[in-house]
């Protein structure tokens, strides 16, 4: 089964911030962040989740582990502090805690997701540029965008540029 | 500990966005995203002062009690005194102040950030002590588009709700940037529009914005030289017959009068002046003409002393184009503020009543004073502008709330000398902000989710807030201070109110436009009522589908003509001054600049500029550099970047950008000069 995971589609970002400043009013610390660019291109980034986790399996003491939504969560009190996580994820996503000397990441927002809401940085982007959801479903409502689109353009006619998203 | 999920509208701009706050035992725990009104304007969604729009009301630096002055003017030095010593002082010196000069030596400000039942009491206060000096700092805001619009269509207000944006086929962007001042409407409807339905979008501004990268048009006149584009697009409709026939010939009145005022203003004529290519603009007014536009200006358009002009250009180029009155098209007045339209439909304002009247209109002023029981003064007060001019001359006393304009007016310099002159001054806030320094009294303010009240957003939706946190310490609603004082000055009987729903209720009788607006309706209907909203529930969506609110019945159209900025660069300042916001700041930043998210993330001013201005000066990015006017200077950090036009530097306004602004007003709407002023920058060795 695919699991859930938050995709980003940085065409929609404006780079206002509010899926940082989400997470950090939900977990202290912002664990996603945006990459601004000089020329206004930013990108949110967080977590990937990946399928085959590195962090996952370089843990040493299990405190990685793959939850039932498949989100690669985290028990803090497994967690040593020994840094394999870091040094494995290609994106450099997990973060040492300075105060208490262990790992800090993504959990897709494990609380939210057991009382059936969306993670909080998907809750709050306005412009829908983080979406929750598994990966059939996003590439589906994606290529039936670009059917309808190249439809309509041959409907309006000869000549008529098709709309790629 | 039982949570409670409290209903509030968000606090800051005034797309009038909902959300939950979630409190425990008087505070609030978090926010939680409301998912289960879909037809609320923001659809469950939040910019980041949204999310993090309650650690101002837990700020440290909150007033808790009232404060007497006991140091030199803004100096800020003050000790505490209680409620009943405060209400003493005031009402005492309102009466010697009374029996000295007249009540017309006394001026009030009302406040966008403050409710409408608020902002109504605020002006009953002031027409009961008999001075009709009321105004609120939104004059800085859309007293340029409001009148222009008024004086065309009858009225200001948003002629569509949001969900005509996303129906719309060209979006043009003119001195607005809502991708950063208002975030969910940017990705709710624009962009929806623009990725999602295939519309083009024209983006009018010096700088390049956050929402510029899906415009298929940029144009980047200098700062306050947009009337100039606005009339060669006039000019190009109607030279090359590009516009609405059908509409001109059934619902305007003096087409013939405004071909006339503009034919000289040709494309190329406006790009010697404003620095837009002649083709550009004829690109842009051939797209404005064919397509169903929905037209987003704000400050960018508001704050020069030409605005006026500039926003009946635009006001006229919509009407020519028919882009008005039907769906998939918008235009209106955008308050920066979420209760903007809160003090303008209470008729906070010189010459209003909260009626829609006029003071000067016997019969308005007689309906008033049967439904208030007490005289109405005649006379037509000072504006904002005019009131700070006055000080120590006309203007002994100020009453000011939740308004800092000793940071937000311009040259603000010039304003912290003349409130030193005032005789009294109360300030009436959550924080002691840089005006509040000046003040006498300083009475301490319930914030935003500190009680419950209406607000009413850019679409015209009037929406409920509930008391989701205890004030701190003494703090009290500004509804409740209004009313004690007004008690503590012997005019209770007119006051007697002990719930914001009382004051709602005798609004729907007093305001025609609220008639339907009850509180009881209003607390079903968490997404609200559009205004005007004649009986519970029937609220009109789209305005202008037949006729206008002239006379006639059709837009006025309106002959313009181009008006010079007042300052514009010389040798000795070179460059043009503009100012712009940020997505993690509001206002003055008294509100935002407590919230440590926000402050983190944007922490202070920088000043924009041009590689190639910036080469010339040896600047670089991170440098400290002072720019400079003829009004002062200020030391900030510079960008090197070519998301500003070169000629021009832009800074955000949030922190001193009106300390160099200027003061120069219009004769007639009095919007000051905000935008487009002549600077200099150099850079300072550290």
């Amino acid at each position: 089964m695919a699991h859930k995971k938050i995709f980003l589609d940085y065409k929609r970002c404006i780079g206002c911030k509010a899926c940082e400043v989400a997470c950090e009013m939900t977990h202290g610390e912002a664990r996603i962040k945006v990459f601004e660019f000089p020329d206004l291109f930013t990108v949110p980034f967080n977590c990937r989740h990946c399928e085959k986790a590195p962090c996952l399996n370089v843990c040493p003491t299990g405190a990685l582990f793959r939850d039932e939504d498949g989100a690669v969560a985290f028990d803090p009190l497994k967690c040593i502090g020994c840094l394999m996580c870091a040094v494995a994820c290609p994106f450099g996503v997990p973060k040492l805690d300075e105060e208490n000397k262990i790992m800090d990441k993504c959990d897709l927002c494990a609380d939210r997701r057991a009382e059936g809401l969306l993670p909080a940085c998907v809750s709050a982007c306005p412009t829908e540029a983080l979406k929750y959801g598994e990966i059939d479903e996003i590439l589906w409502e994606r290529e039936g965008k670009v059917v309808a689109n190249l439809k309509s353009a041959a409907e309006k006619g000869e000549g008529e540029p098709a709309l790629l998203l | 500990m039982a949570e409670k999920l409290v209903p509030v509208v968000c606090p800051w701009c005034s797309v009038g966005c909902r959300f939950y706050a979630v409190s425990v035992n008087g505070y609030i725990r978090r926010i939680e995203f409301d998912y289960d009104h879909p037809t609320i304007a923001n659809r469950g969604k939040l910019c980041p002062k949204g999310v993090a729009s309650y650690q101002f009301i837990n700020s440290p630096k909150r007033l808790k009690k009232p404060l007497k002055r006991v140091g030199e003017k803004g100096e800020g030095k003050f000790e505490e005194i209680s409620w009943e010593e405060a209400y003493r002082i005031i009402a005492e010196k309102i009466k010697e102040i009374k029996e000295t000069y007249g009540p017309e030596a006394i001026a009030f400000l009302g406040s966008e950030k403050i409710t409408l039942e608020e902002n109504y009491l605020v002006h009953k206060l002031s027409k009961a002590i008999g001075t009709n000096h009321l105004d609120f700092p939104g004059r800085y805001c859309q007293y340029s588009n409001s009148p222009a619009r008024t004086k065309v269509f009858g009225s200001a207000a948003a002629t569509n709700p949001f969900e005509d944006v996303a129906k719309a086929e060209l979006i043009v962007i003119w001195g607005h940037n809502p991708a950063e001042t208002a975030p969910v409407l940017f990705g709710q409807y624009i962009e929806k529009a623009i990725l999602d339905n295939g519309a083009e979008m024209i983006v009018i501004d010096p700088r390049s914005t956050r929402g510029h990268k899906y415009a298929s048009l940029h144009l980047k006149p200098y700062p306050g030289t947009d009337l100039a584009v606005a009339l060669a697009l006039l000019n190009v409709v109607i030279t090359e017959e590009l516009y609405d026939k059908e509409f001109v010939q059934e619902r305007t009145a003096g087409f013939e009068k405004l071909k006339e005022s503009v034919k000289d203003y040709t494309p190329e004529w406006a790009e010697k002046i404003s620095g837009v290519p002649a083709e550009d603009i004829r690109k842009a007014a051939r797209m404005i003409a064919n397509k169903r536009t929905a037209f987003l200006v704000n400050e960018g358009v508001n704050q020069h002393v030409n605005g006026f002009n500039l926003a009946l250009a635009i006001a006229d180029l919509i009407a020519i184009t028919g882009n008005i009155g039907k769906e998939g098209v918008w235009s209106g007045v955008f308050p920066g503020a979420q209760c903007g339209f809160c003090a303008a439909m209470s008729g906070i304002a010189p010459n209003k009543l909260p009626t829609g009247g006029l003071v000067t209109d016997e019969a308005a002023r007689a309906e008033l004073e049967r439904l208030w029981g007490f005289k109405i003064p005649d006379w037509v007060g000072l504006d904002l502008t005019n009131m700070v001019r006055e000080i120590g001359k006309k203007i002994r006393m100020m009453y000011i709330i939740g308004g800092n304009i000793a940071k937000s007016m311009p040259n603000s310099g010039w304003v912290r000398e003349q409130l030193k002159k005032l005789d009294f001054l109360v300030v009436q806030d959550i924080f002691l902000t840089e005006t509040a320094k000046y003040a006498d009294i300083v009475l301490p303010a319930a914030a935003w989710f500190e009680k419950t009240g209406t607000a009413i957003s850019a679409e015209r939706r009037v929406q409920r807030t509930y008391k989701a946190a205890e004030a701190p310490g003494e703090a009290k609603p500004d509804w409740l201070i209004i009313v004690e004082l007004a008690k503590e000055l012997g005019l209770g009987e007119y006051f007697k109110y002990s719930h914001p729903d009382e004051i709602l209720r005798e609004i729907n009788s007093v305001i025609p436009l609220f008639k339907g607006a009850t509180p009881e309706y209003l607390a079903e209907h968490p997404e609200g009522c559009f205004l005007p909203c004649s009986e519970p529930g029937e609220g009109t969506k789209i305005l202008f589908k037949k006729g206008f609110k002239t006379p006639d019945g059709k837009a006025q159209l309106q002959p313009v003509e181009w008006m010079e900025p007042p300052e514009m660069p010389d040798e000795e300042y070179p460059l043009w001054l503009t100012n712009f916001r940020l997505v993690g700041h509001w206002h003055t930043n008294t509100m935002s600049e407590e919230s440590p998210s926000l402050k983190k993330r944007w922490p202070e001013e920088y000043v924009m500029i041009h590689p190639k201005d910036a080469r010339e000066l040896g600047i670089k990015t991170g440098d400290l550099v002072k720019v400079e006017t003829r009004r002062g200077s200020i030391l900030v950090r510079a960008e090197v970047t070519e998301h500003v036009r070169e000629g021009v530097i832009a800074m955000p306004w949030h922190w001193q950008a009106n300390f160099l602004t200027l003061d120069e007003i219009h004769p007639m709407t009095k919007m000051a000069e905000l935008k487009a002023v002549a600077a200099r920058v150099k850079k300072v060795e550290e």
